[in-house]
């Protein structure tokens, strides 16, 4: 096999390399070699290895999106979802009990999905971990891992829903639902105003990752895949050049 | 098979650089901000297709993985410590043999460390 390499490789790289650690971990080694050796045993495949990771790396919140759109438009559906969540996702192609492609075994078969009203707002959480409905949002944020949001969220769920920009009135009470190791859960949001006659197409396109978490709501008009907002500094500090005569 | 996995110490786990070369503690001192190892997608993968092929059911993998990680691995964070307790269940299991995973640790390493 030949290989046609015309391009200068030297000035691809002029910006600095992203920082990689730089030495060979006991766990990487250990998780190659547990791998490899399960192989060879007839565990599993090479092939059933690579399927899995493909599907791990590109599992996304769109199901729960479609979820959500599902039951806005459909109140039987709804029942069903509130009902029995694992069930229900069946009808949007999410089987958690069949791997790759829509669910995996190693999350647990107990969804609950928690209906949110104009006076009930949930917020989910793992305190002690990181369990999430993978299913049916792919990979959690690294802000829901982490130590700050985990530990804070039970204590003061409006003050750290402030730090997403969601200011929640008074009268609304606030419900944070802790992820347990058996269980886990999947905000159903208010379906917004403005949405009225819309498509199940055009509605899962507003519920977006952080409206199923609880950190956001839906609004009509704002995807993911939103501008984000620019706000011009009110004191700039010219840069150096700018600042000479 | 579904025999007893114990909290007895494997001997060759214990050899491993746990704590040291766990993520959140060698990740900061590269200067790398990812909050998961690169190995970790692969360890899902292989944990999903144990599980698949019925070696390891999911929910029998993870009360073990509870109770050594309230035991012997108590110490270890996230990642690390669901590898550990599978490499240990698989150990205590016989599913792996010490010595094959010892010999296989000294070869992949020799092979990463190559050129």
């Amino acid at each position: 096999m030949s290989h046609s390499h015309d391009h200068d490789h030297e000035h691809d790289h002029e910006h600095p390399a992203a920082p990689m650690v730089e030495e060979i971990t006991d766990f990487e080694v250990l998780e190659i070699a547990v791998r490899e050796l399960a192989i060879e045993k007839g565990l599993f495949t090479a092939e059933d290895h690579r399927k899995f990771t493909e599907w791990a790396e590109q599992i996304g919140p769109a199901a729960g999106s479609r979820l959500v759109a599902k039951a806005w438009t459909d109140p039987a559906y709804k029942a069903r979802v509130l009902n029995d969540a694992v069930e229900a996702c069946k009808e949007i192609g999410i089987d958690w009990t069949e791997p790759t492609g829509s669910g995996t075994p190693s999350d647990y078969m107990n969804l609950r999905v928690l209906e949110d009203t104009p006076t009930l707002h949930h917020v989910i959480v793992c305190t002690l971990c990181s369990c999430y409905p993978r299913p049916l949002l792919g990979h959690s944020p690294y802000w829901y891992r982490s130590p700050n949001y985990r530990r804070r969220l039970i204590r003061w769920p409006r003050q750290v829903l402030a730090e997403f920009g969601l200011l929640m009135s008074p009268e609304v009470e606030i419900r944070v639902e802790d992820s347990n190791q058996k269980c886990r859960f999947m905000v159903l949001p208010a379906r917004p105003g403005g949405t009225e006659g819309w498509s199940e197409e055009q509605l899962a396109e507003i519920v977006t990752r952080d409206t199923m978490i609880g950190v956001a709501l839906p609004r009509a008009g704002r995807t993911a895949d939103d501008t984000r907002p620019v706000h011009k500094a009110r004191r700039p500090v010219p840069h150096e050049t700018e600042a000479r005569p | 098979m579904t025999a007893t996995v114990g909290d007895t110490p494997i001997k060759l786990l214990e050899t491993l650089h746990a704590e040291d070369h766990a993520w959140a503690n060698i990740a900061p001192r590269y200067g790398v901000t990812d909050a998961d190892p690169p190995w970790k997608v692969s360890l899902y993968a292989t944990l999903e297709c144990l599980s698949v092929g019925e070696a390891l059911p999911s929910l029998e993998r993870r009360h073990i993985e509870d109770r050594l990680g309230e035991t012997l691995y108590r110490q270890i964070p996230g990642p690390e410590q669901q590898l550990l307790s599978l490499a240990h269940i698989l150990l205590s299991r016989g599913l792996l043999s010490e010595q094959d995973l010892s010999e296989r640790l000294r070869t992949v390493r020799q092979r990463l460390e190559a050129g």
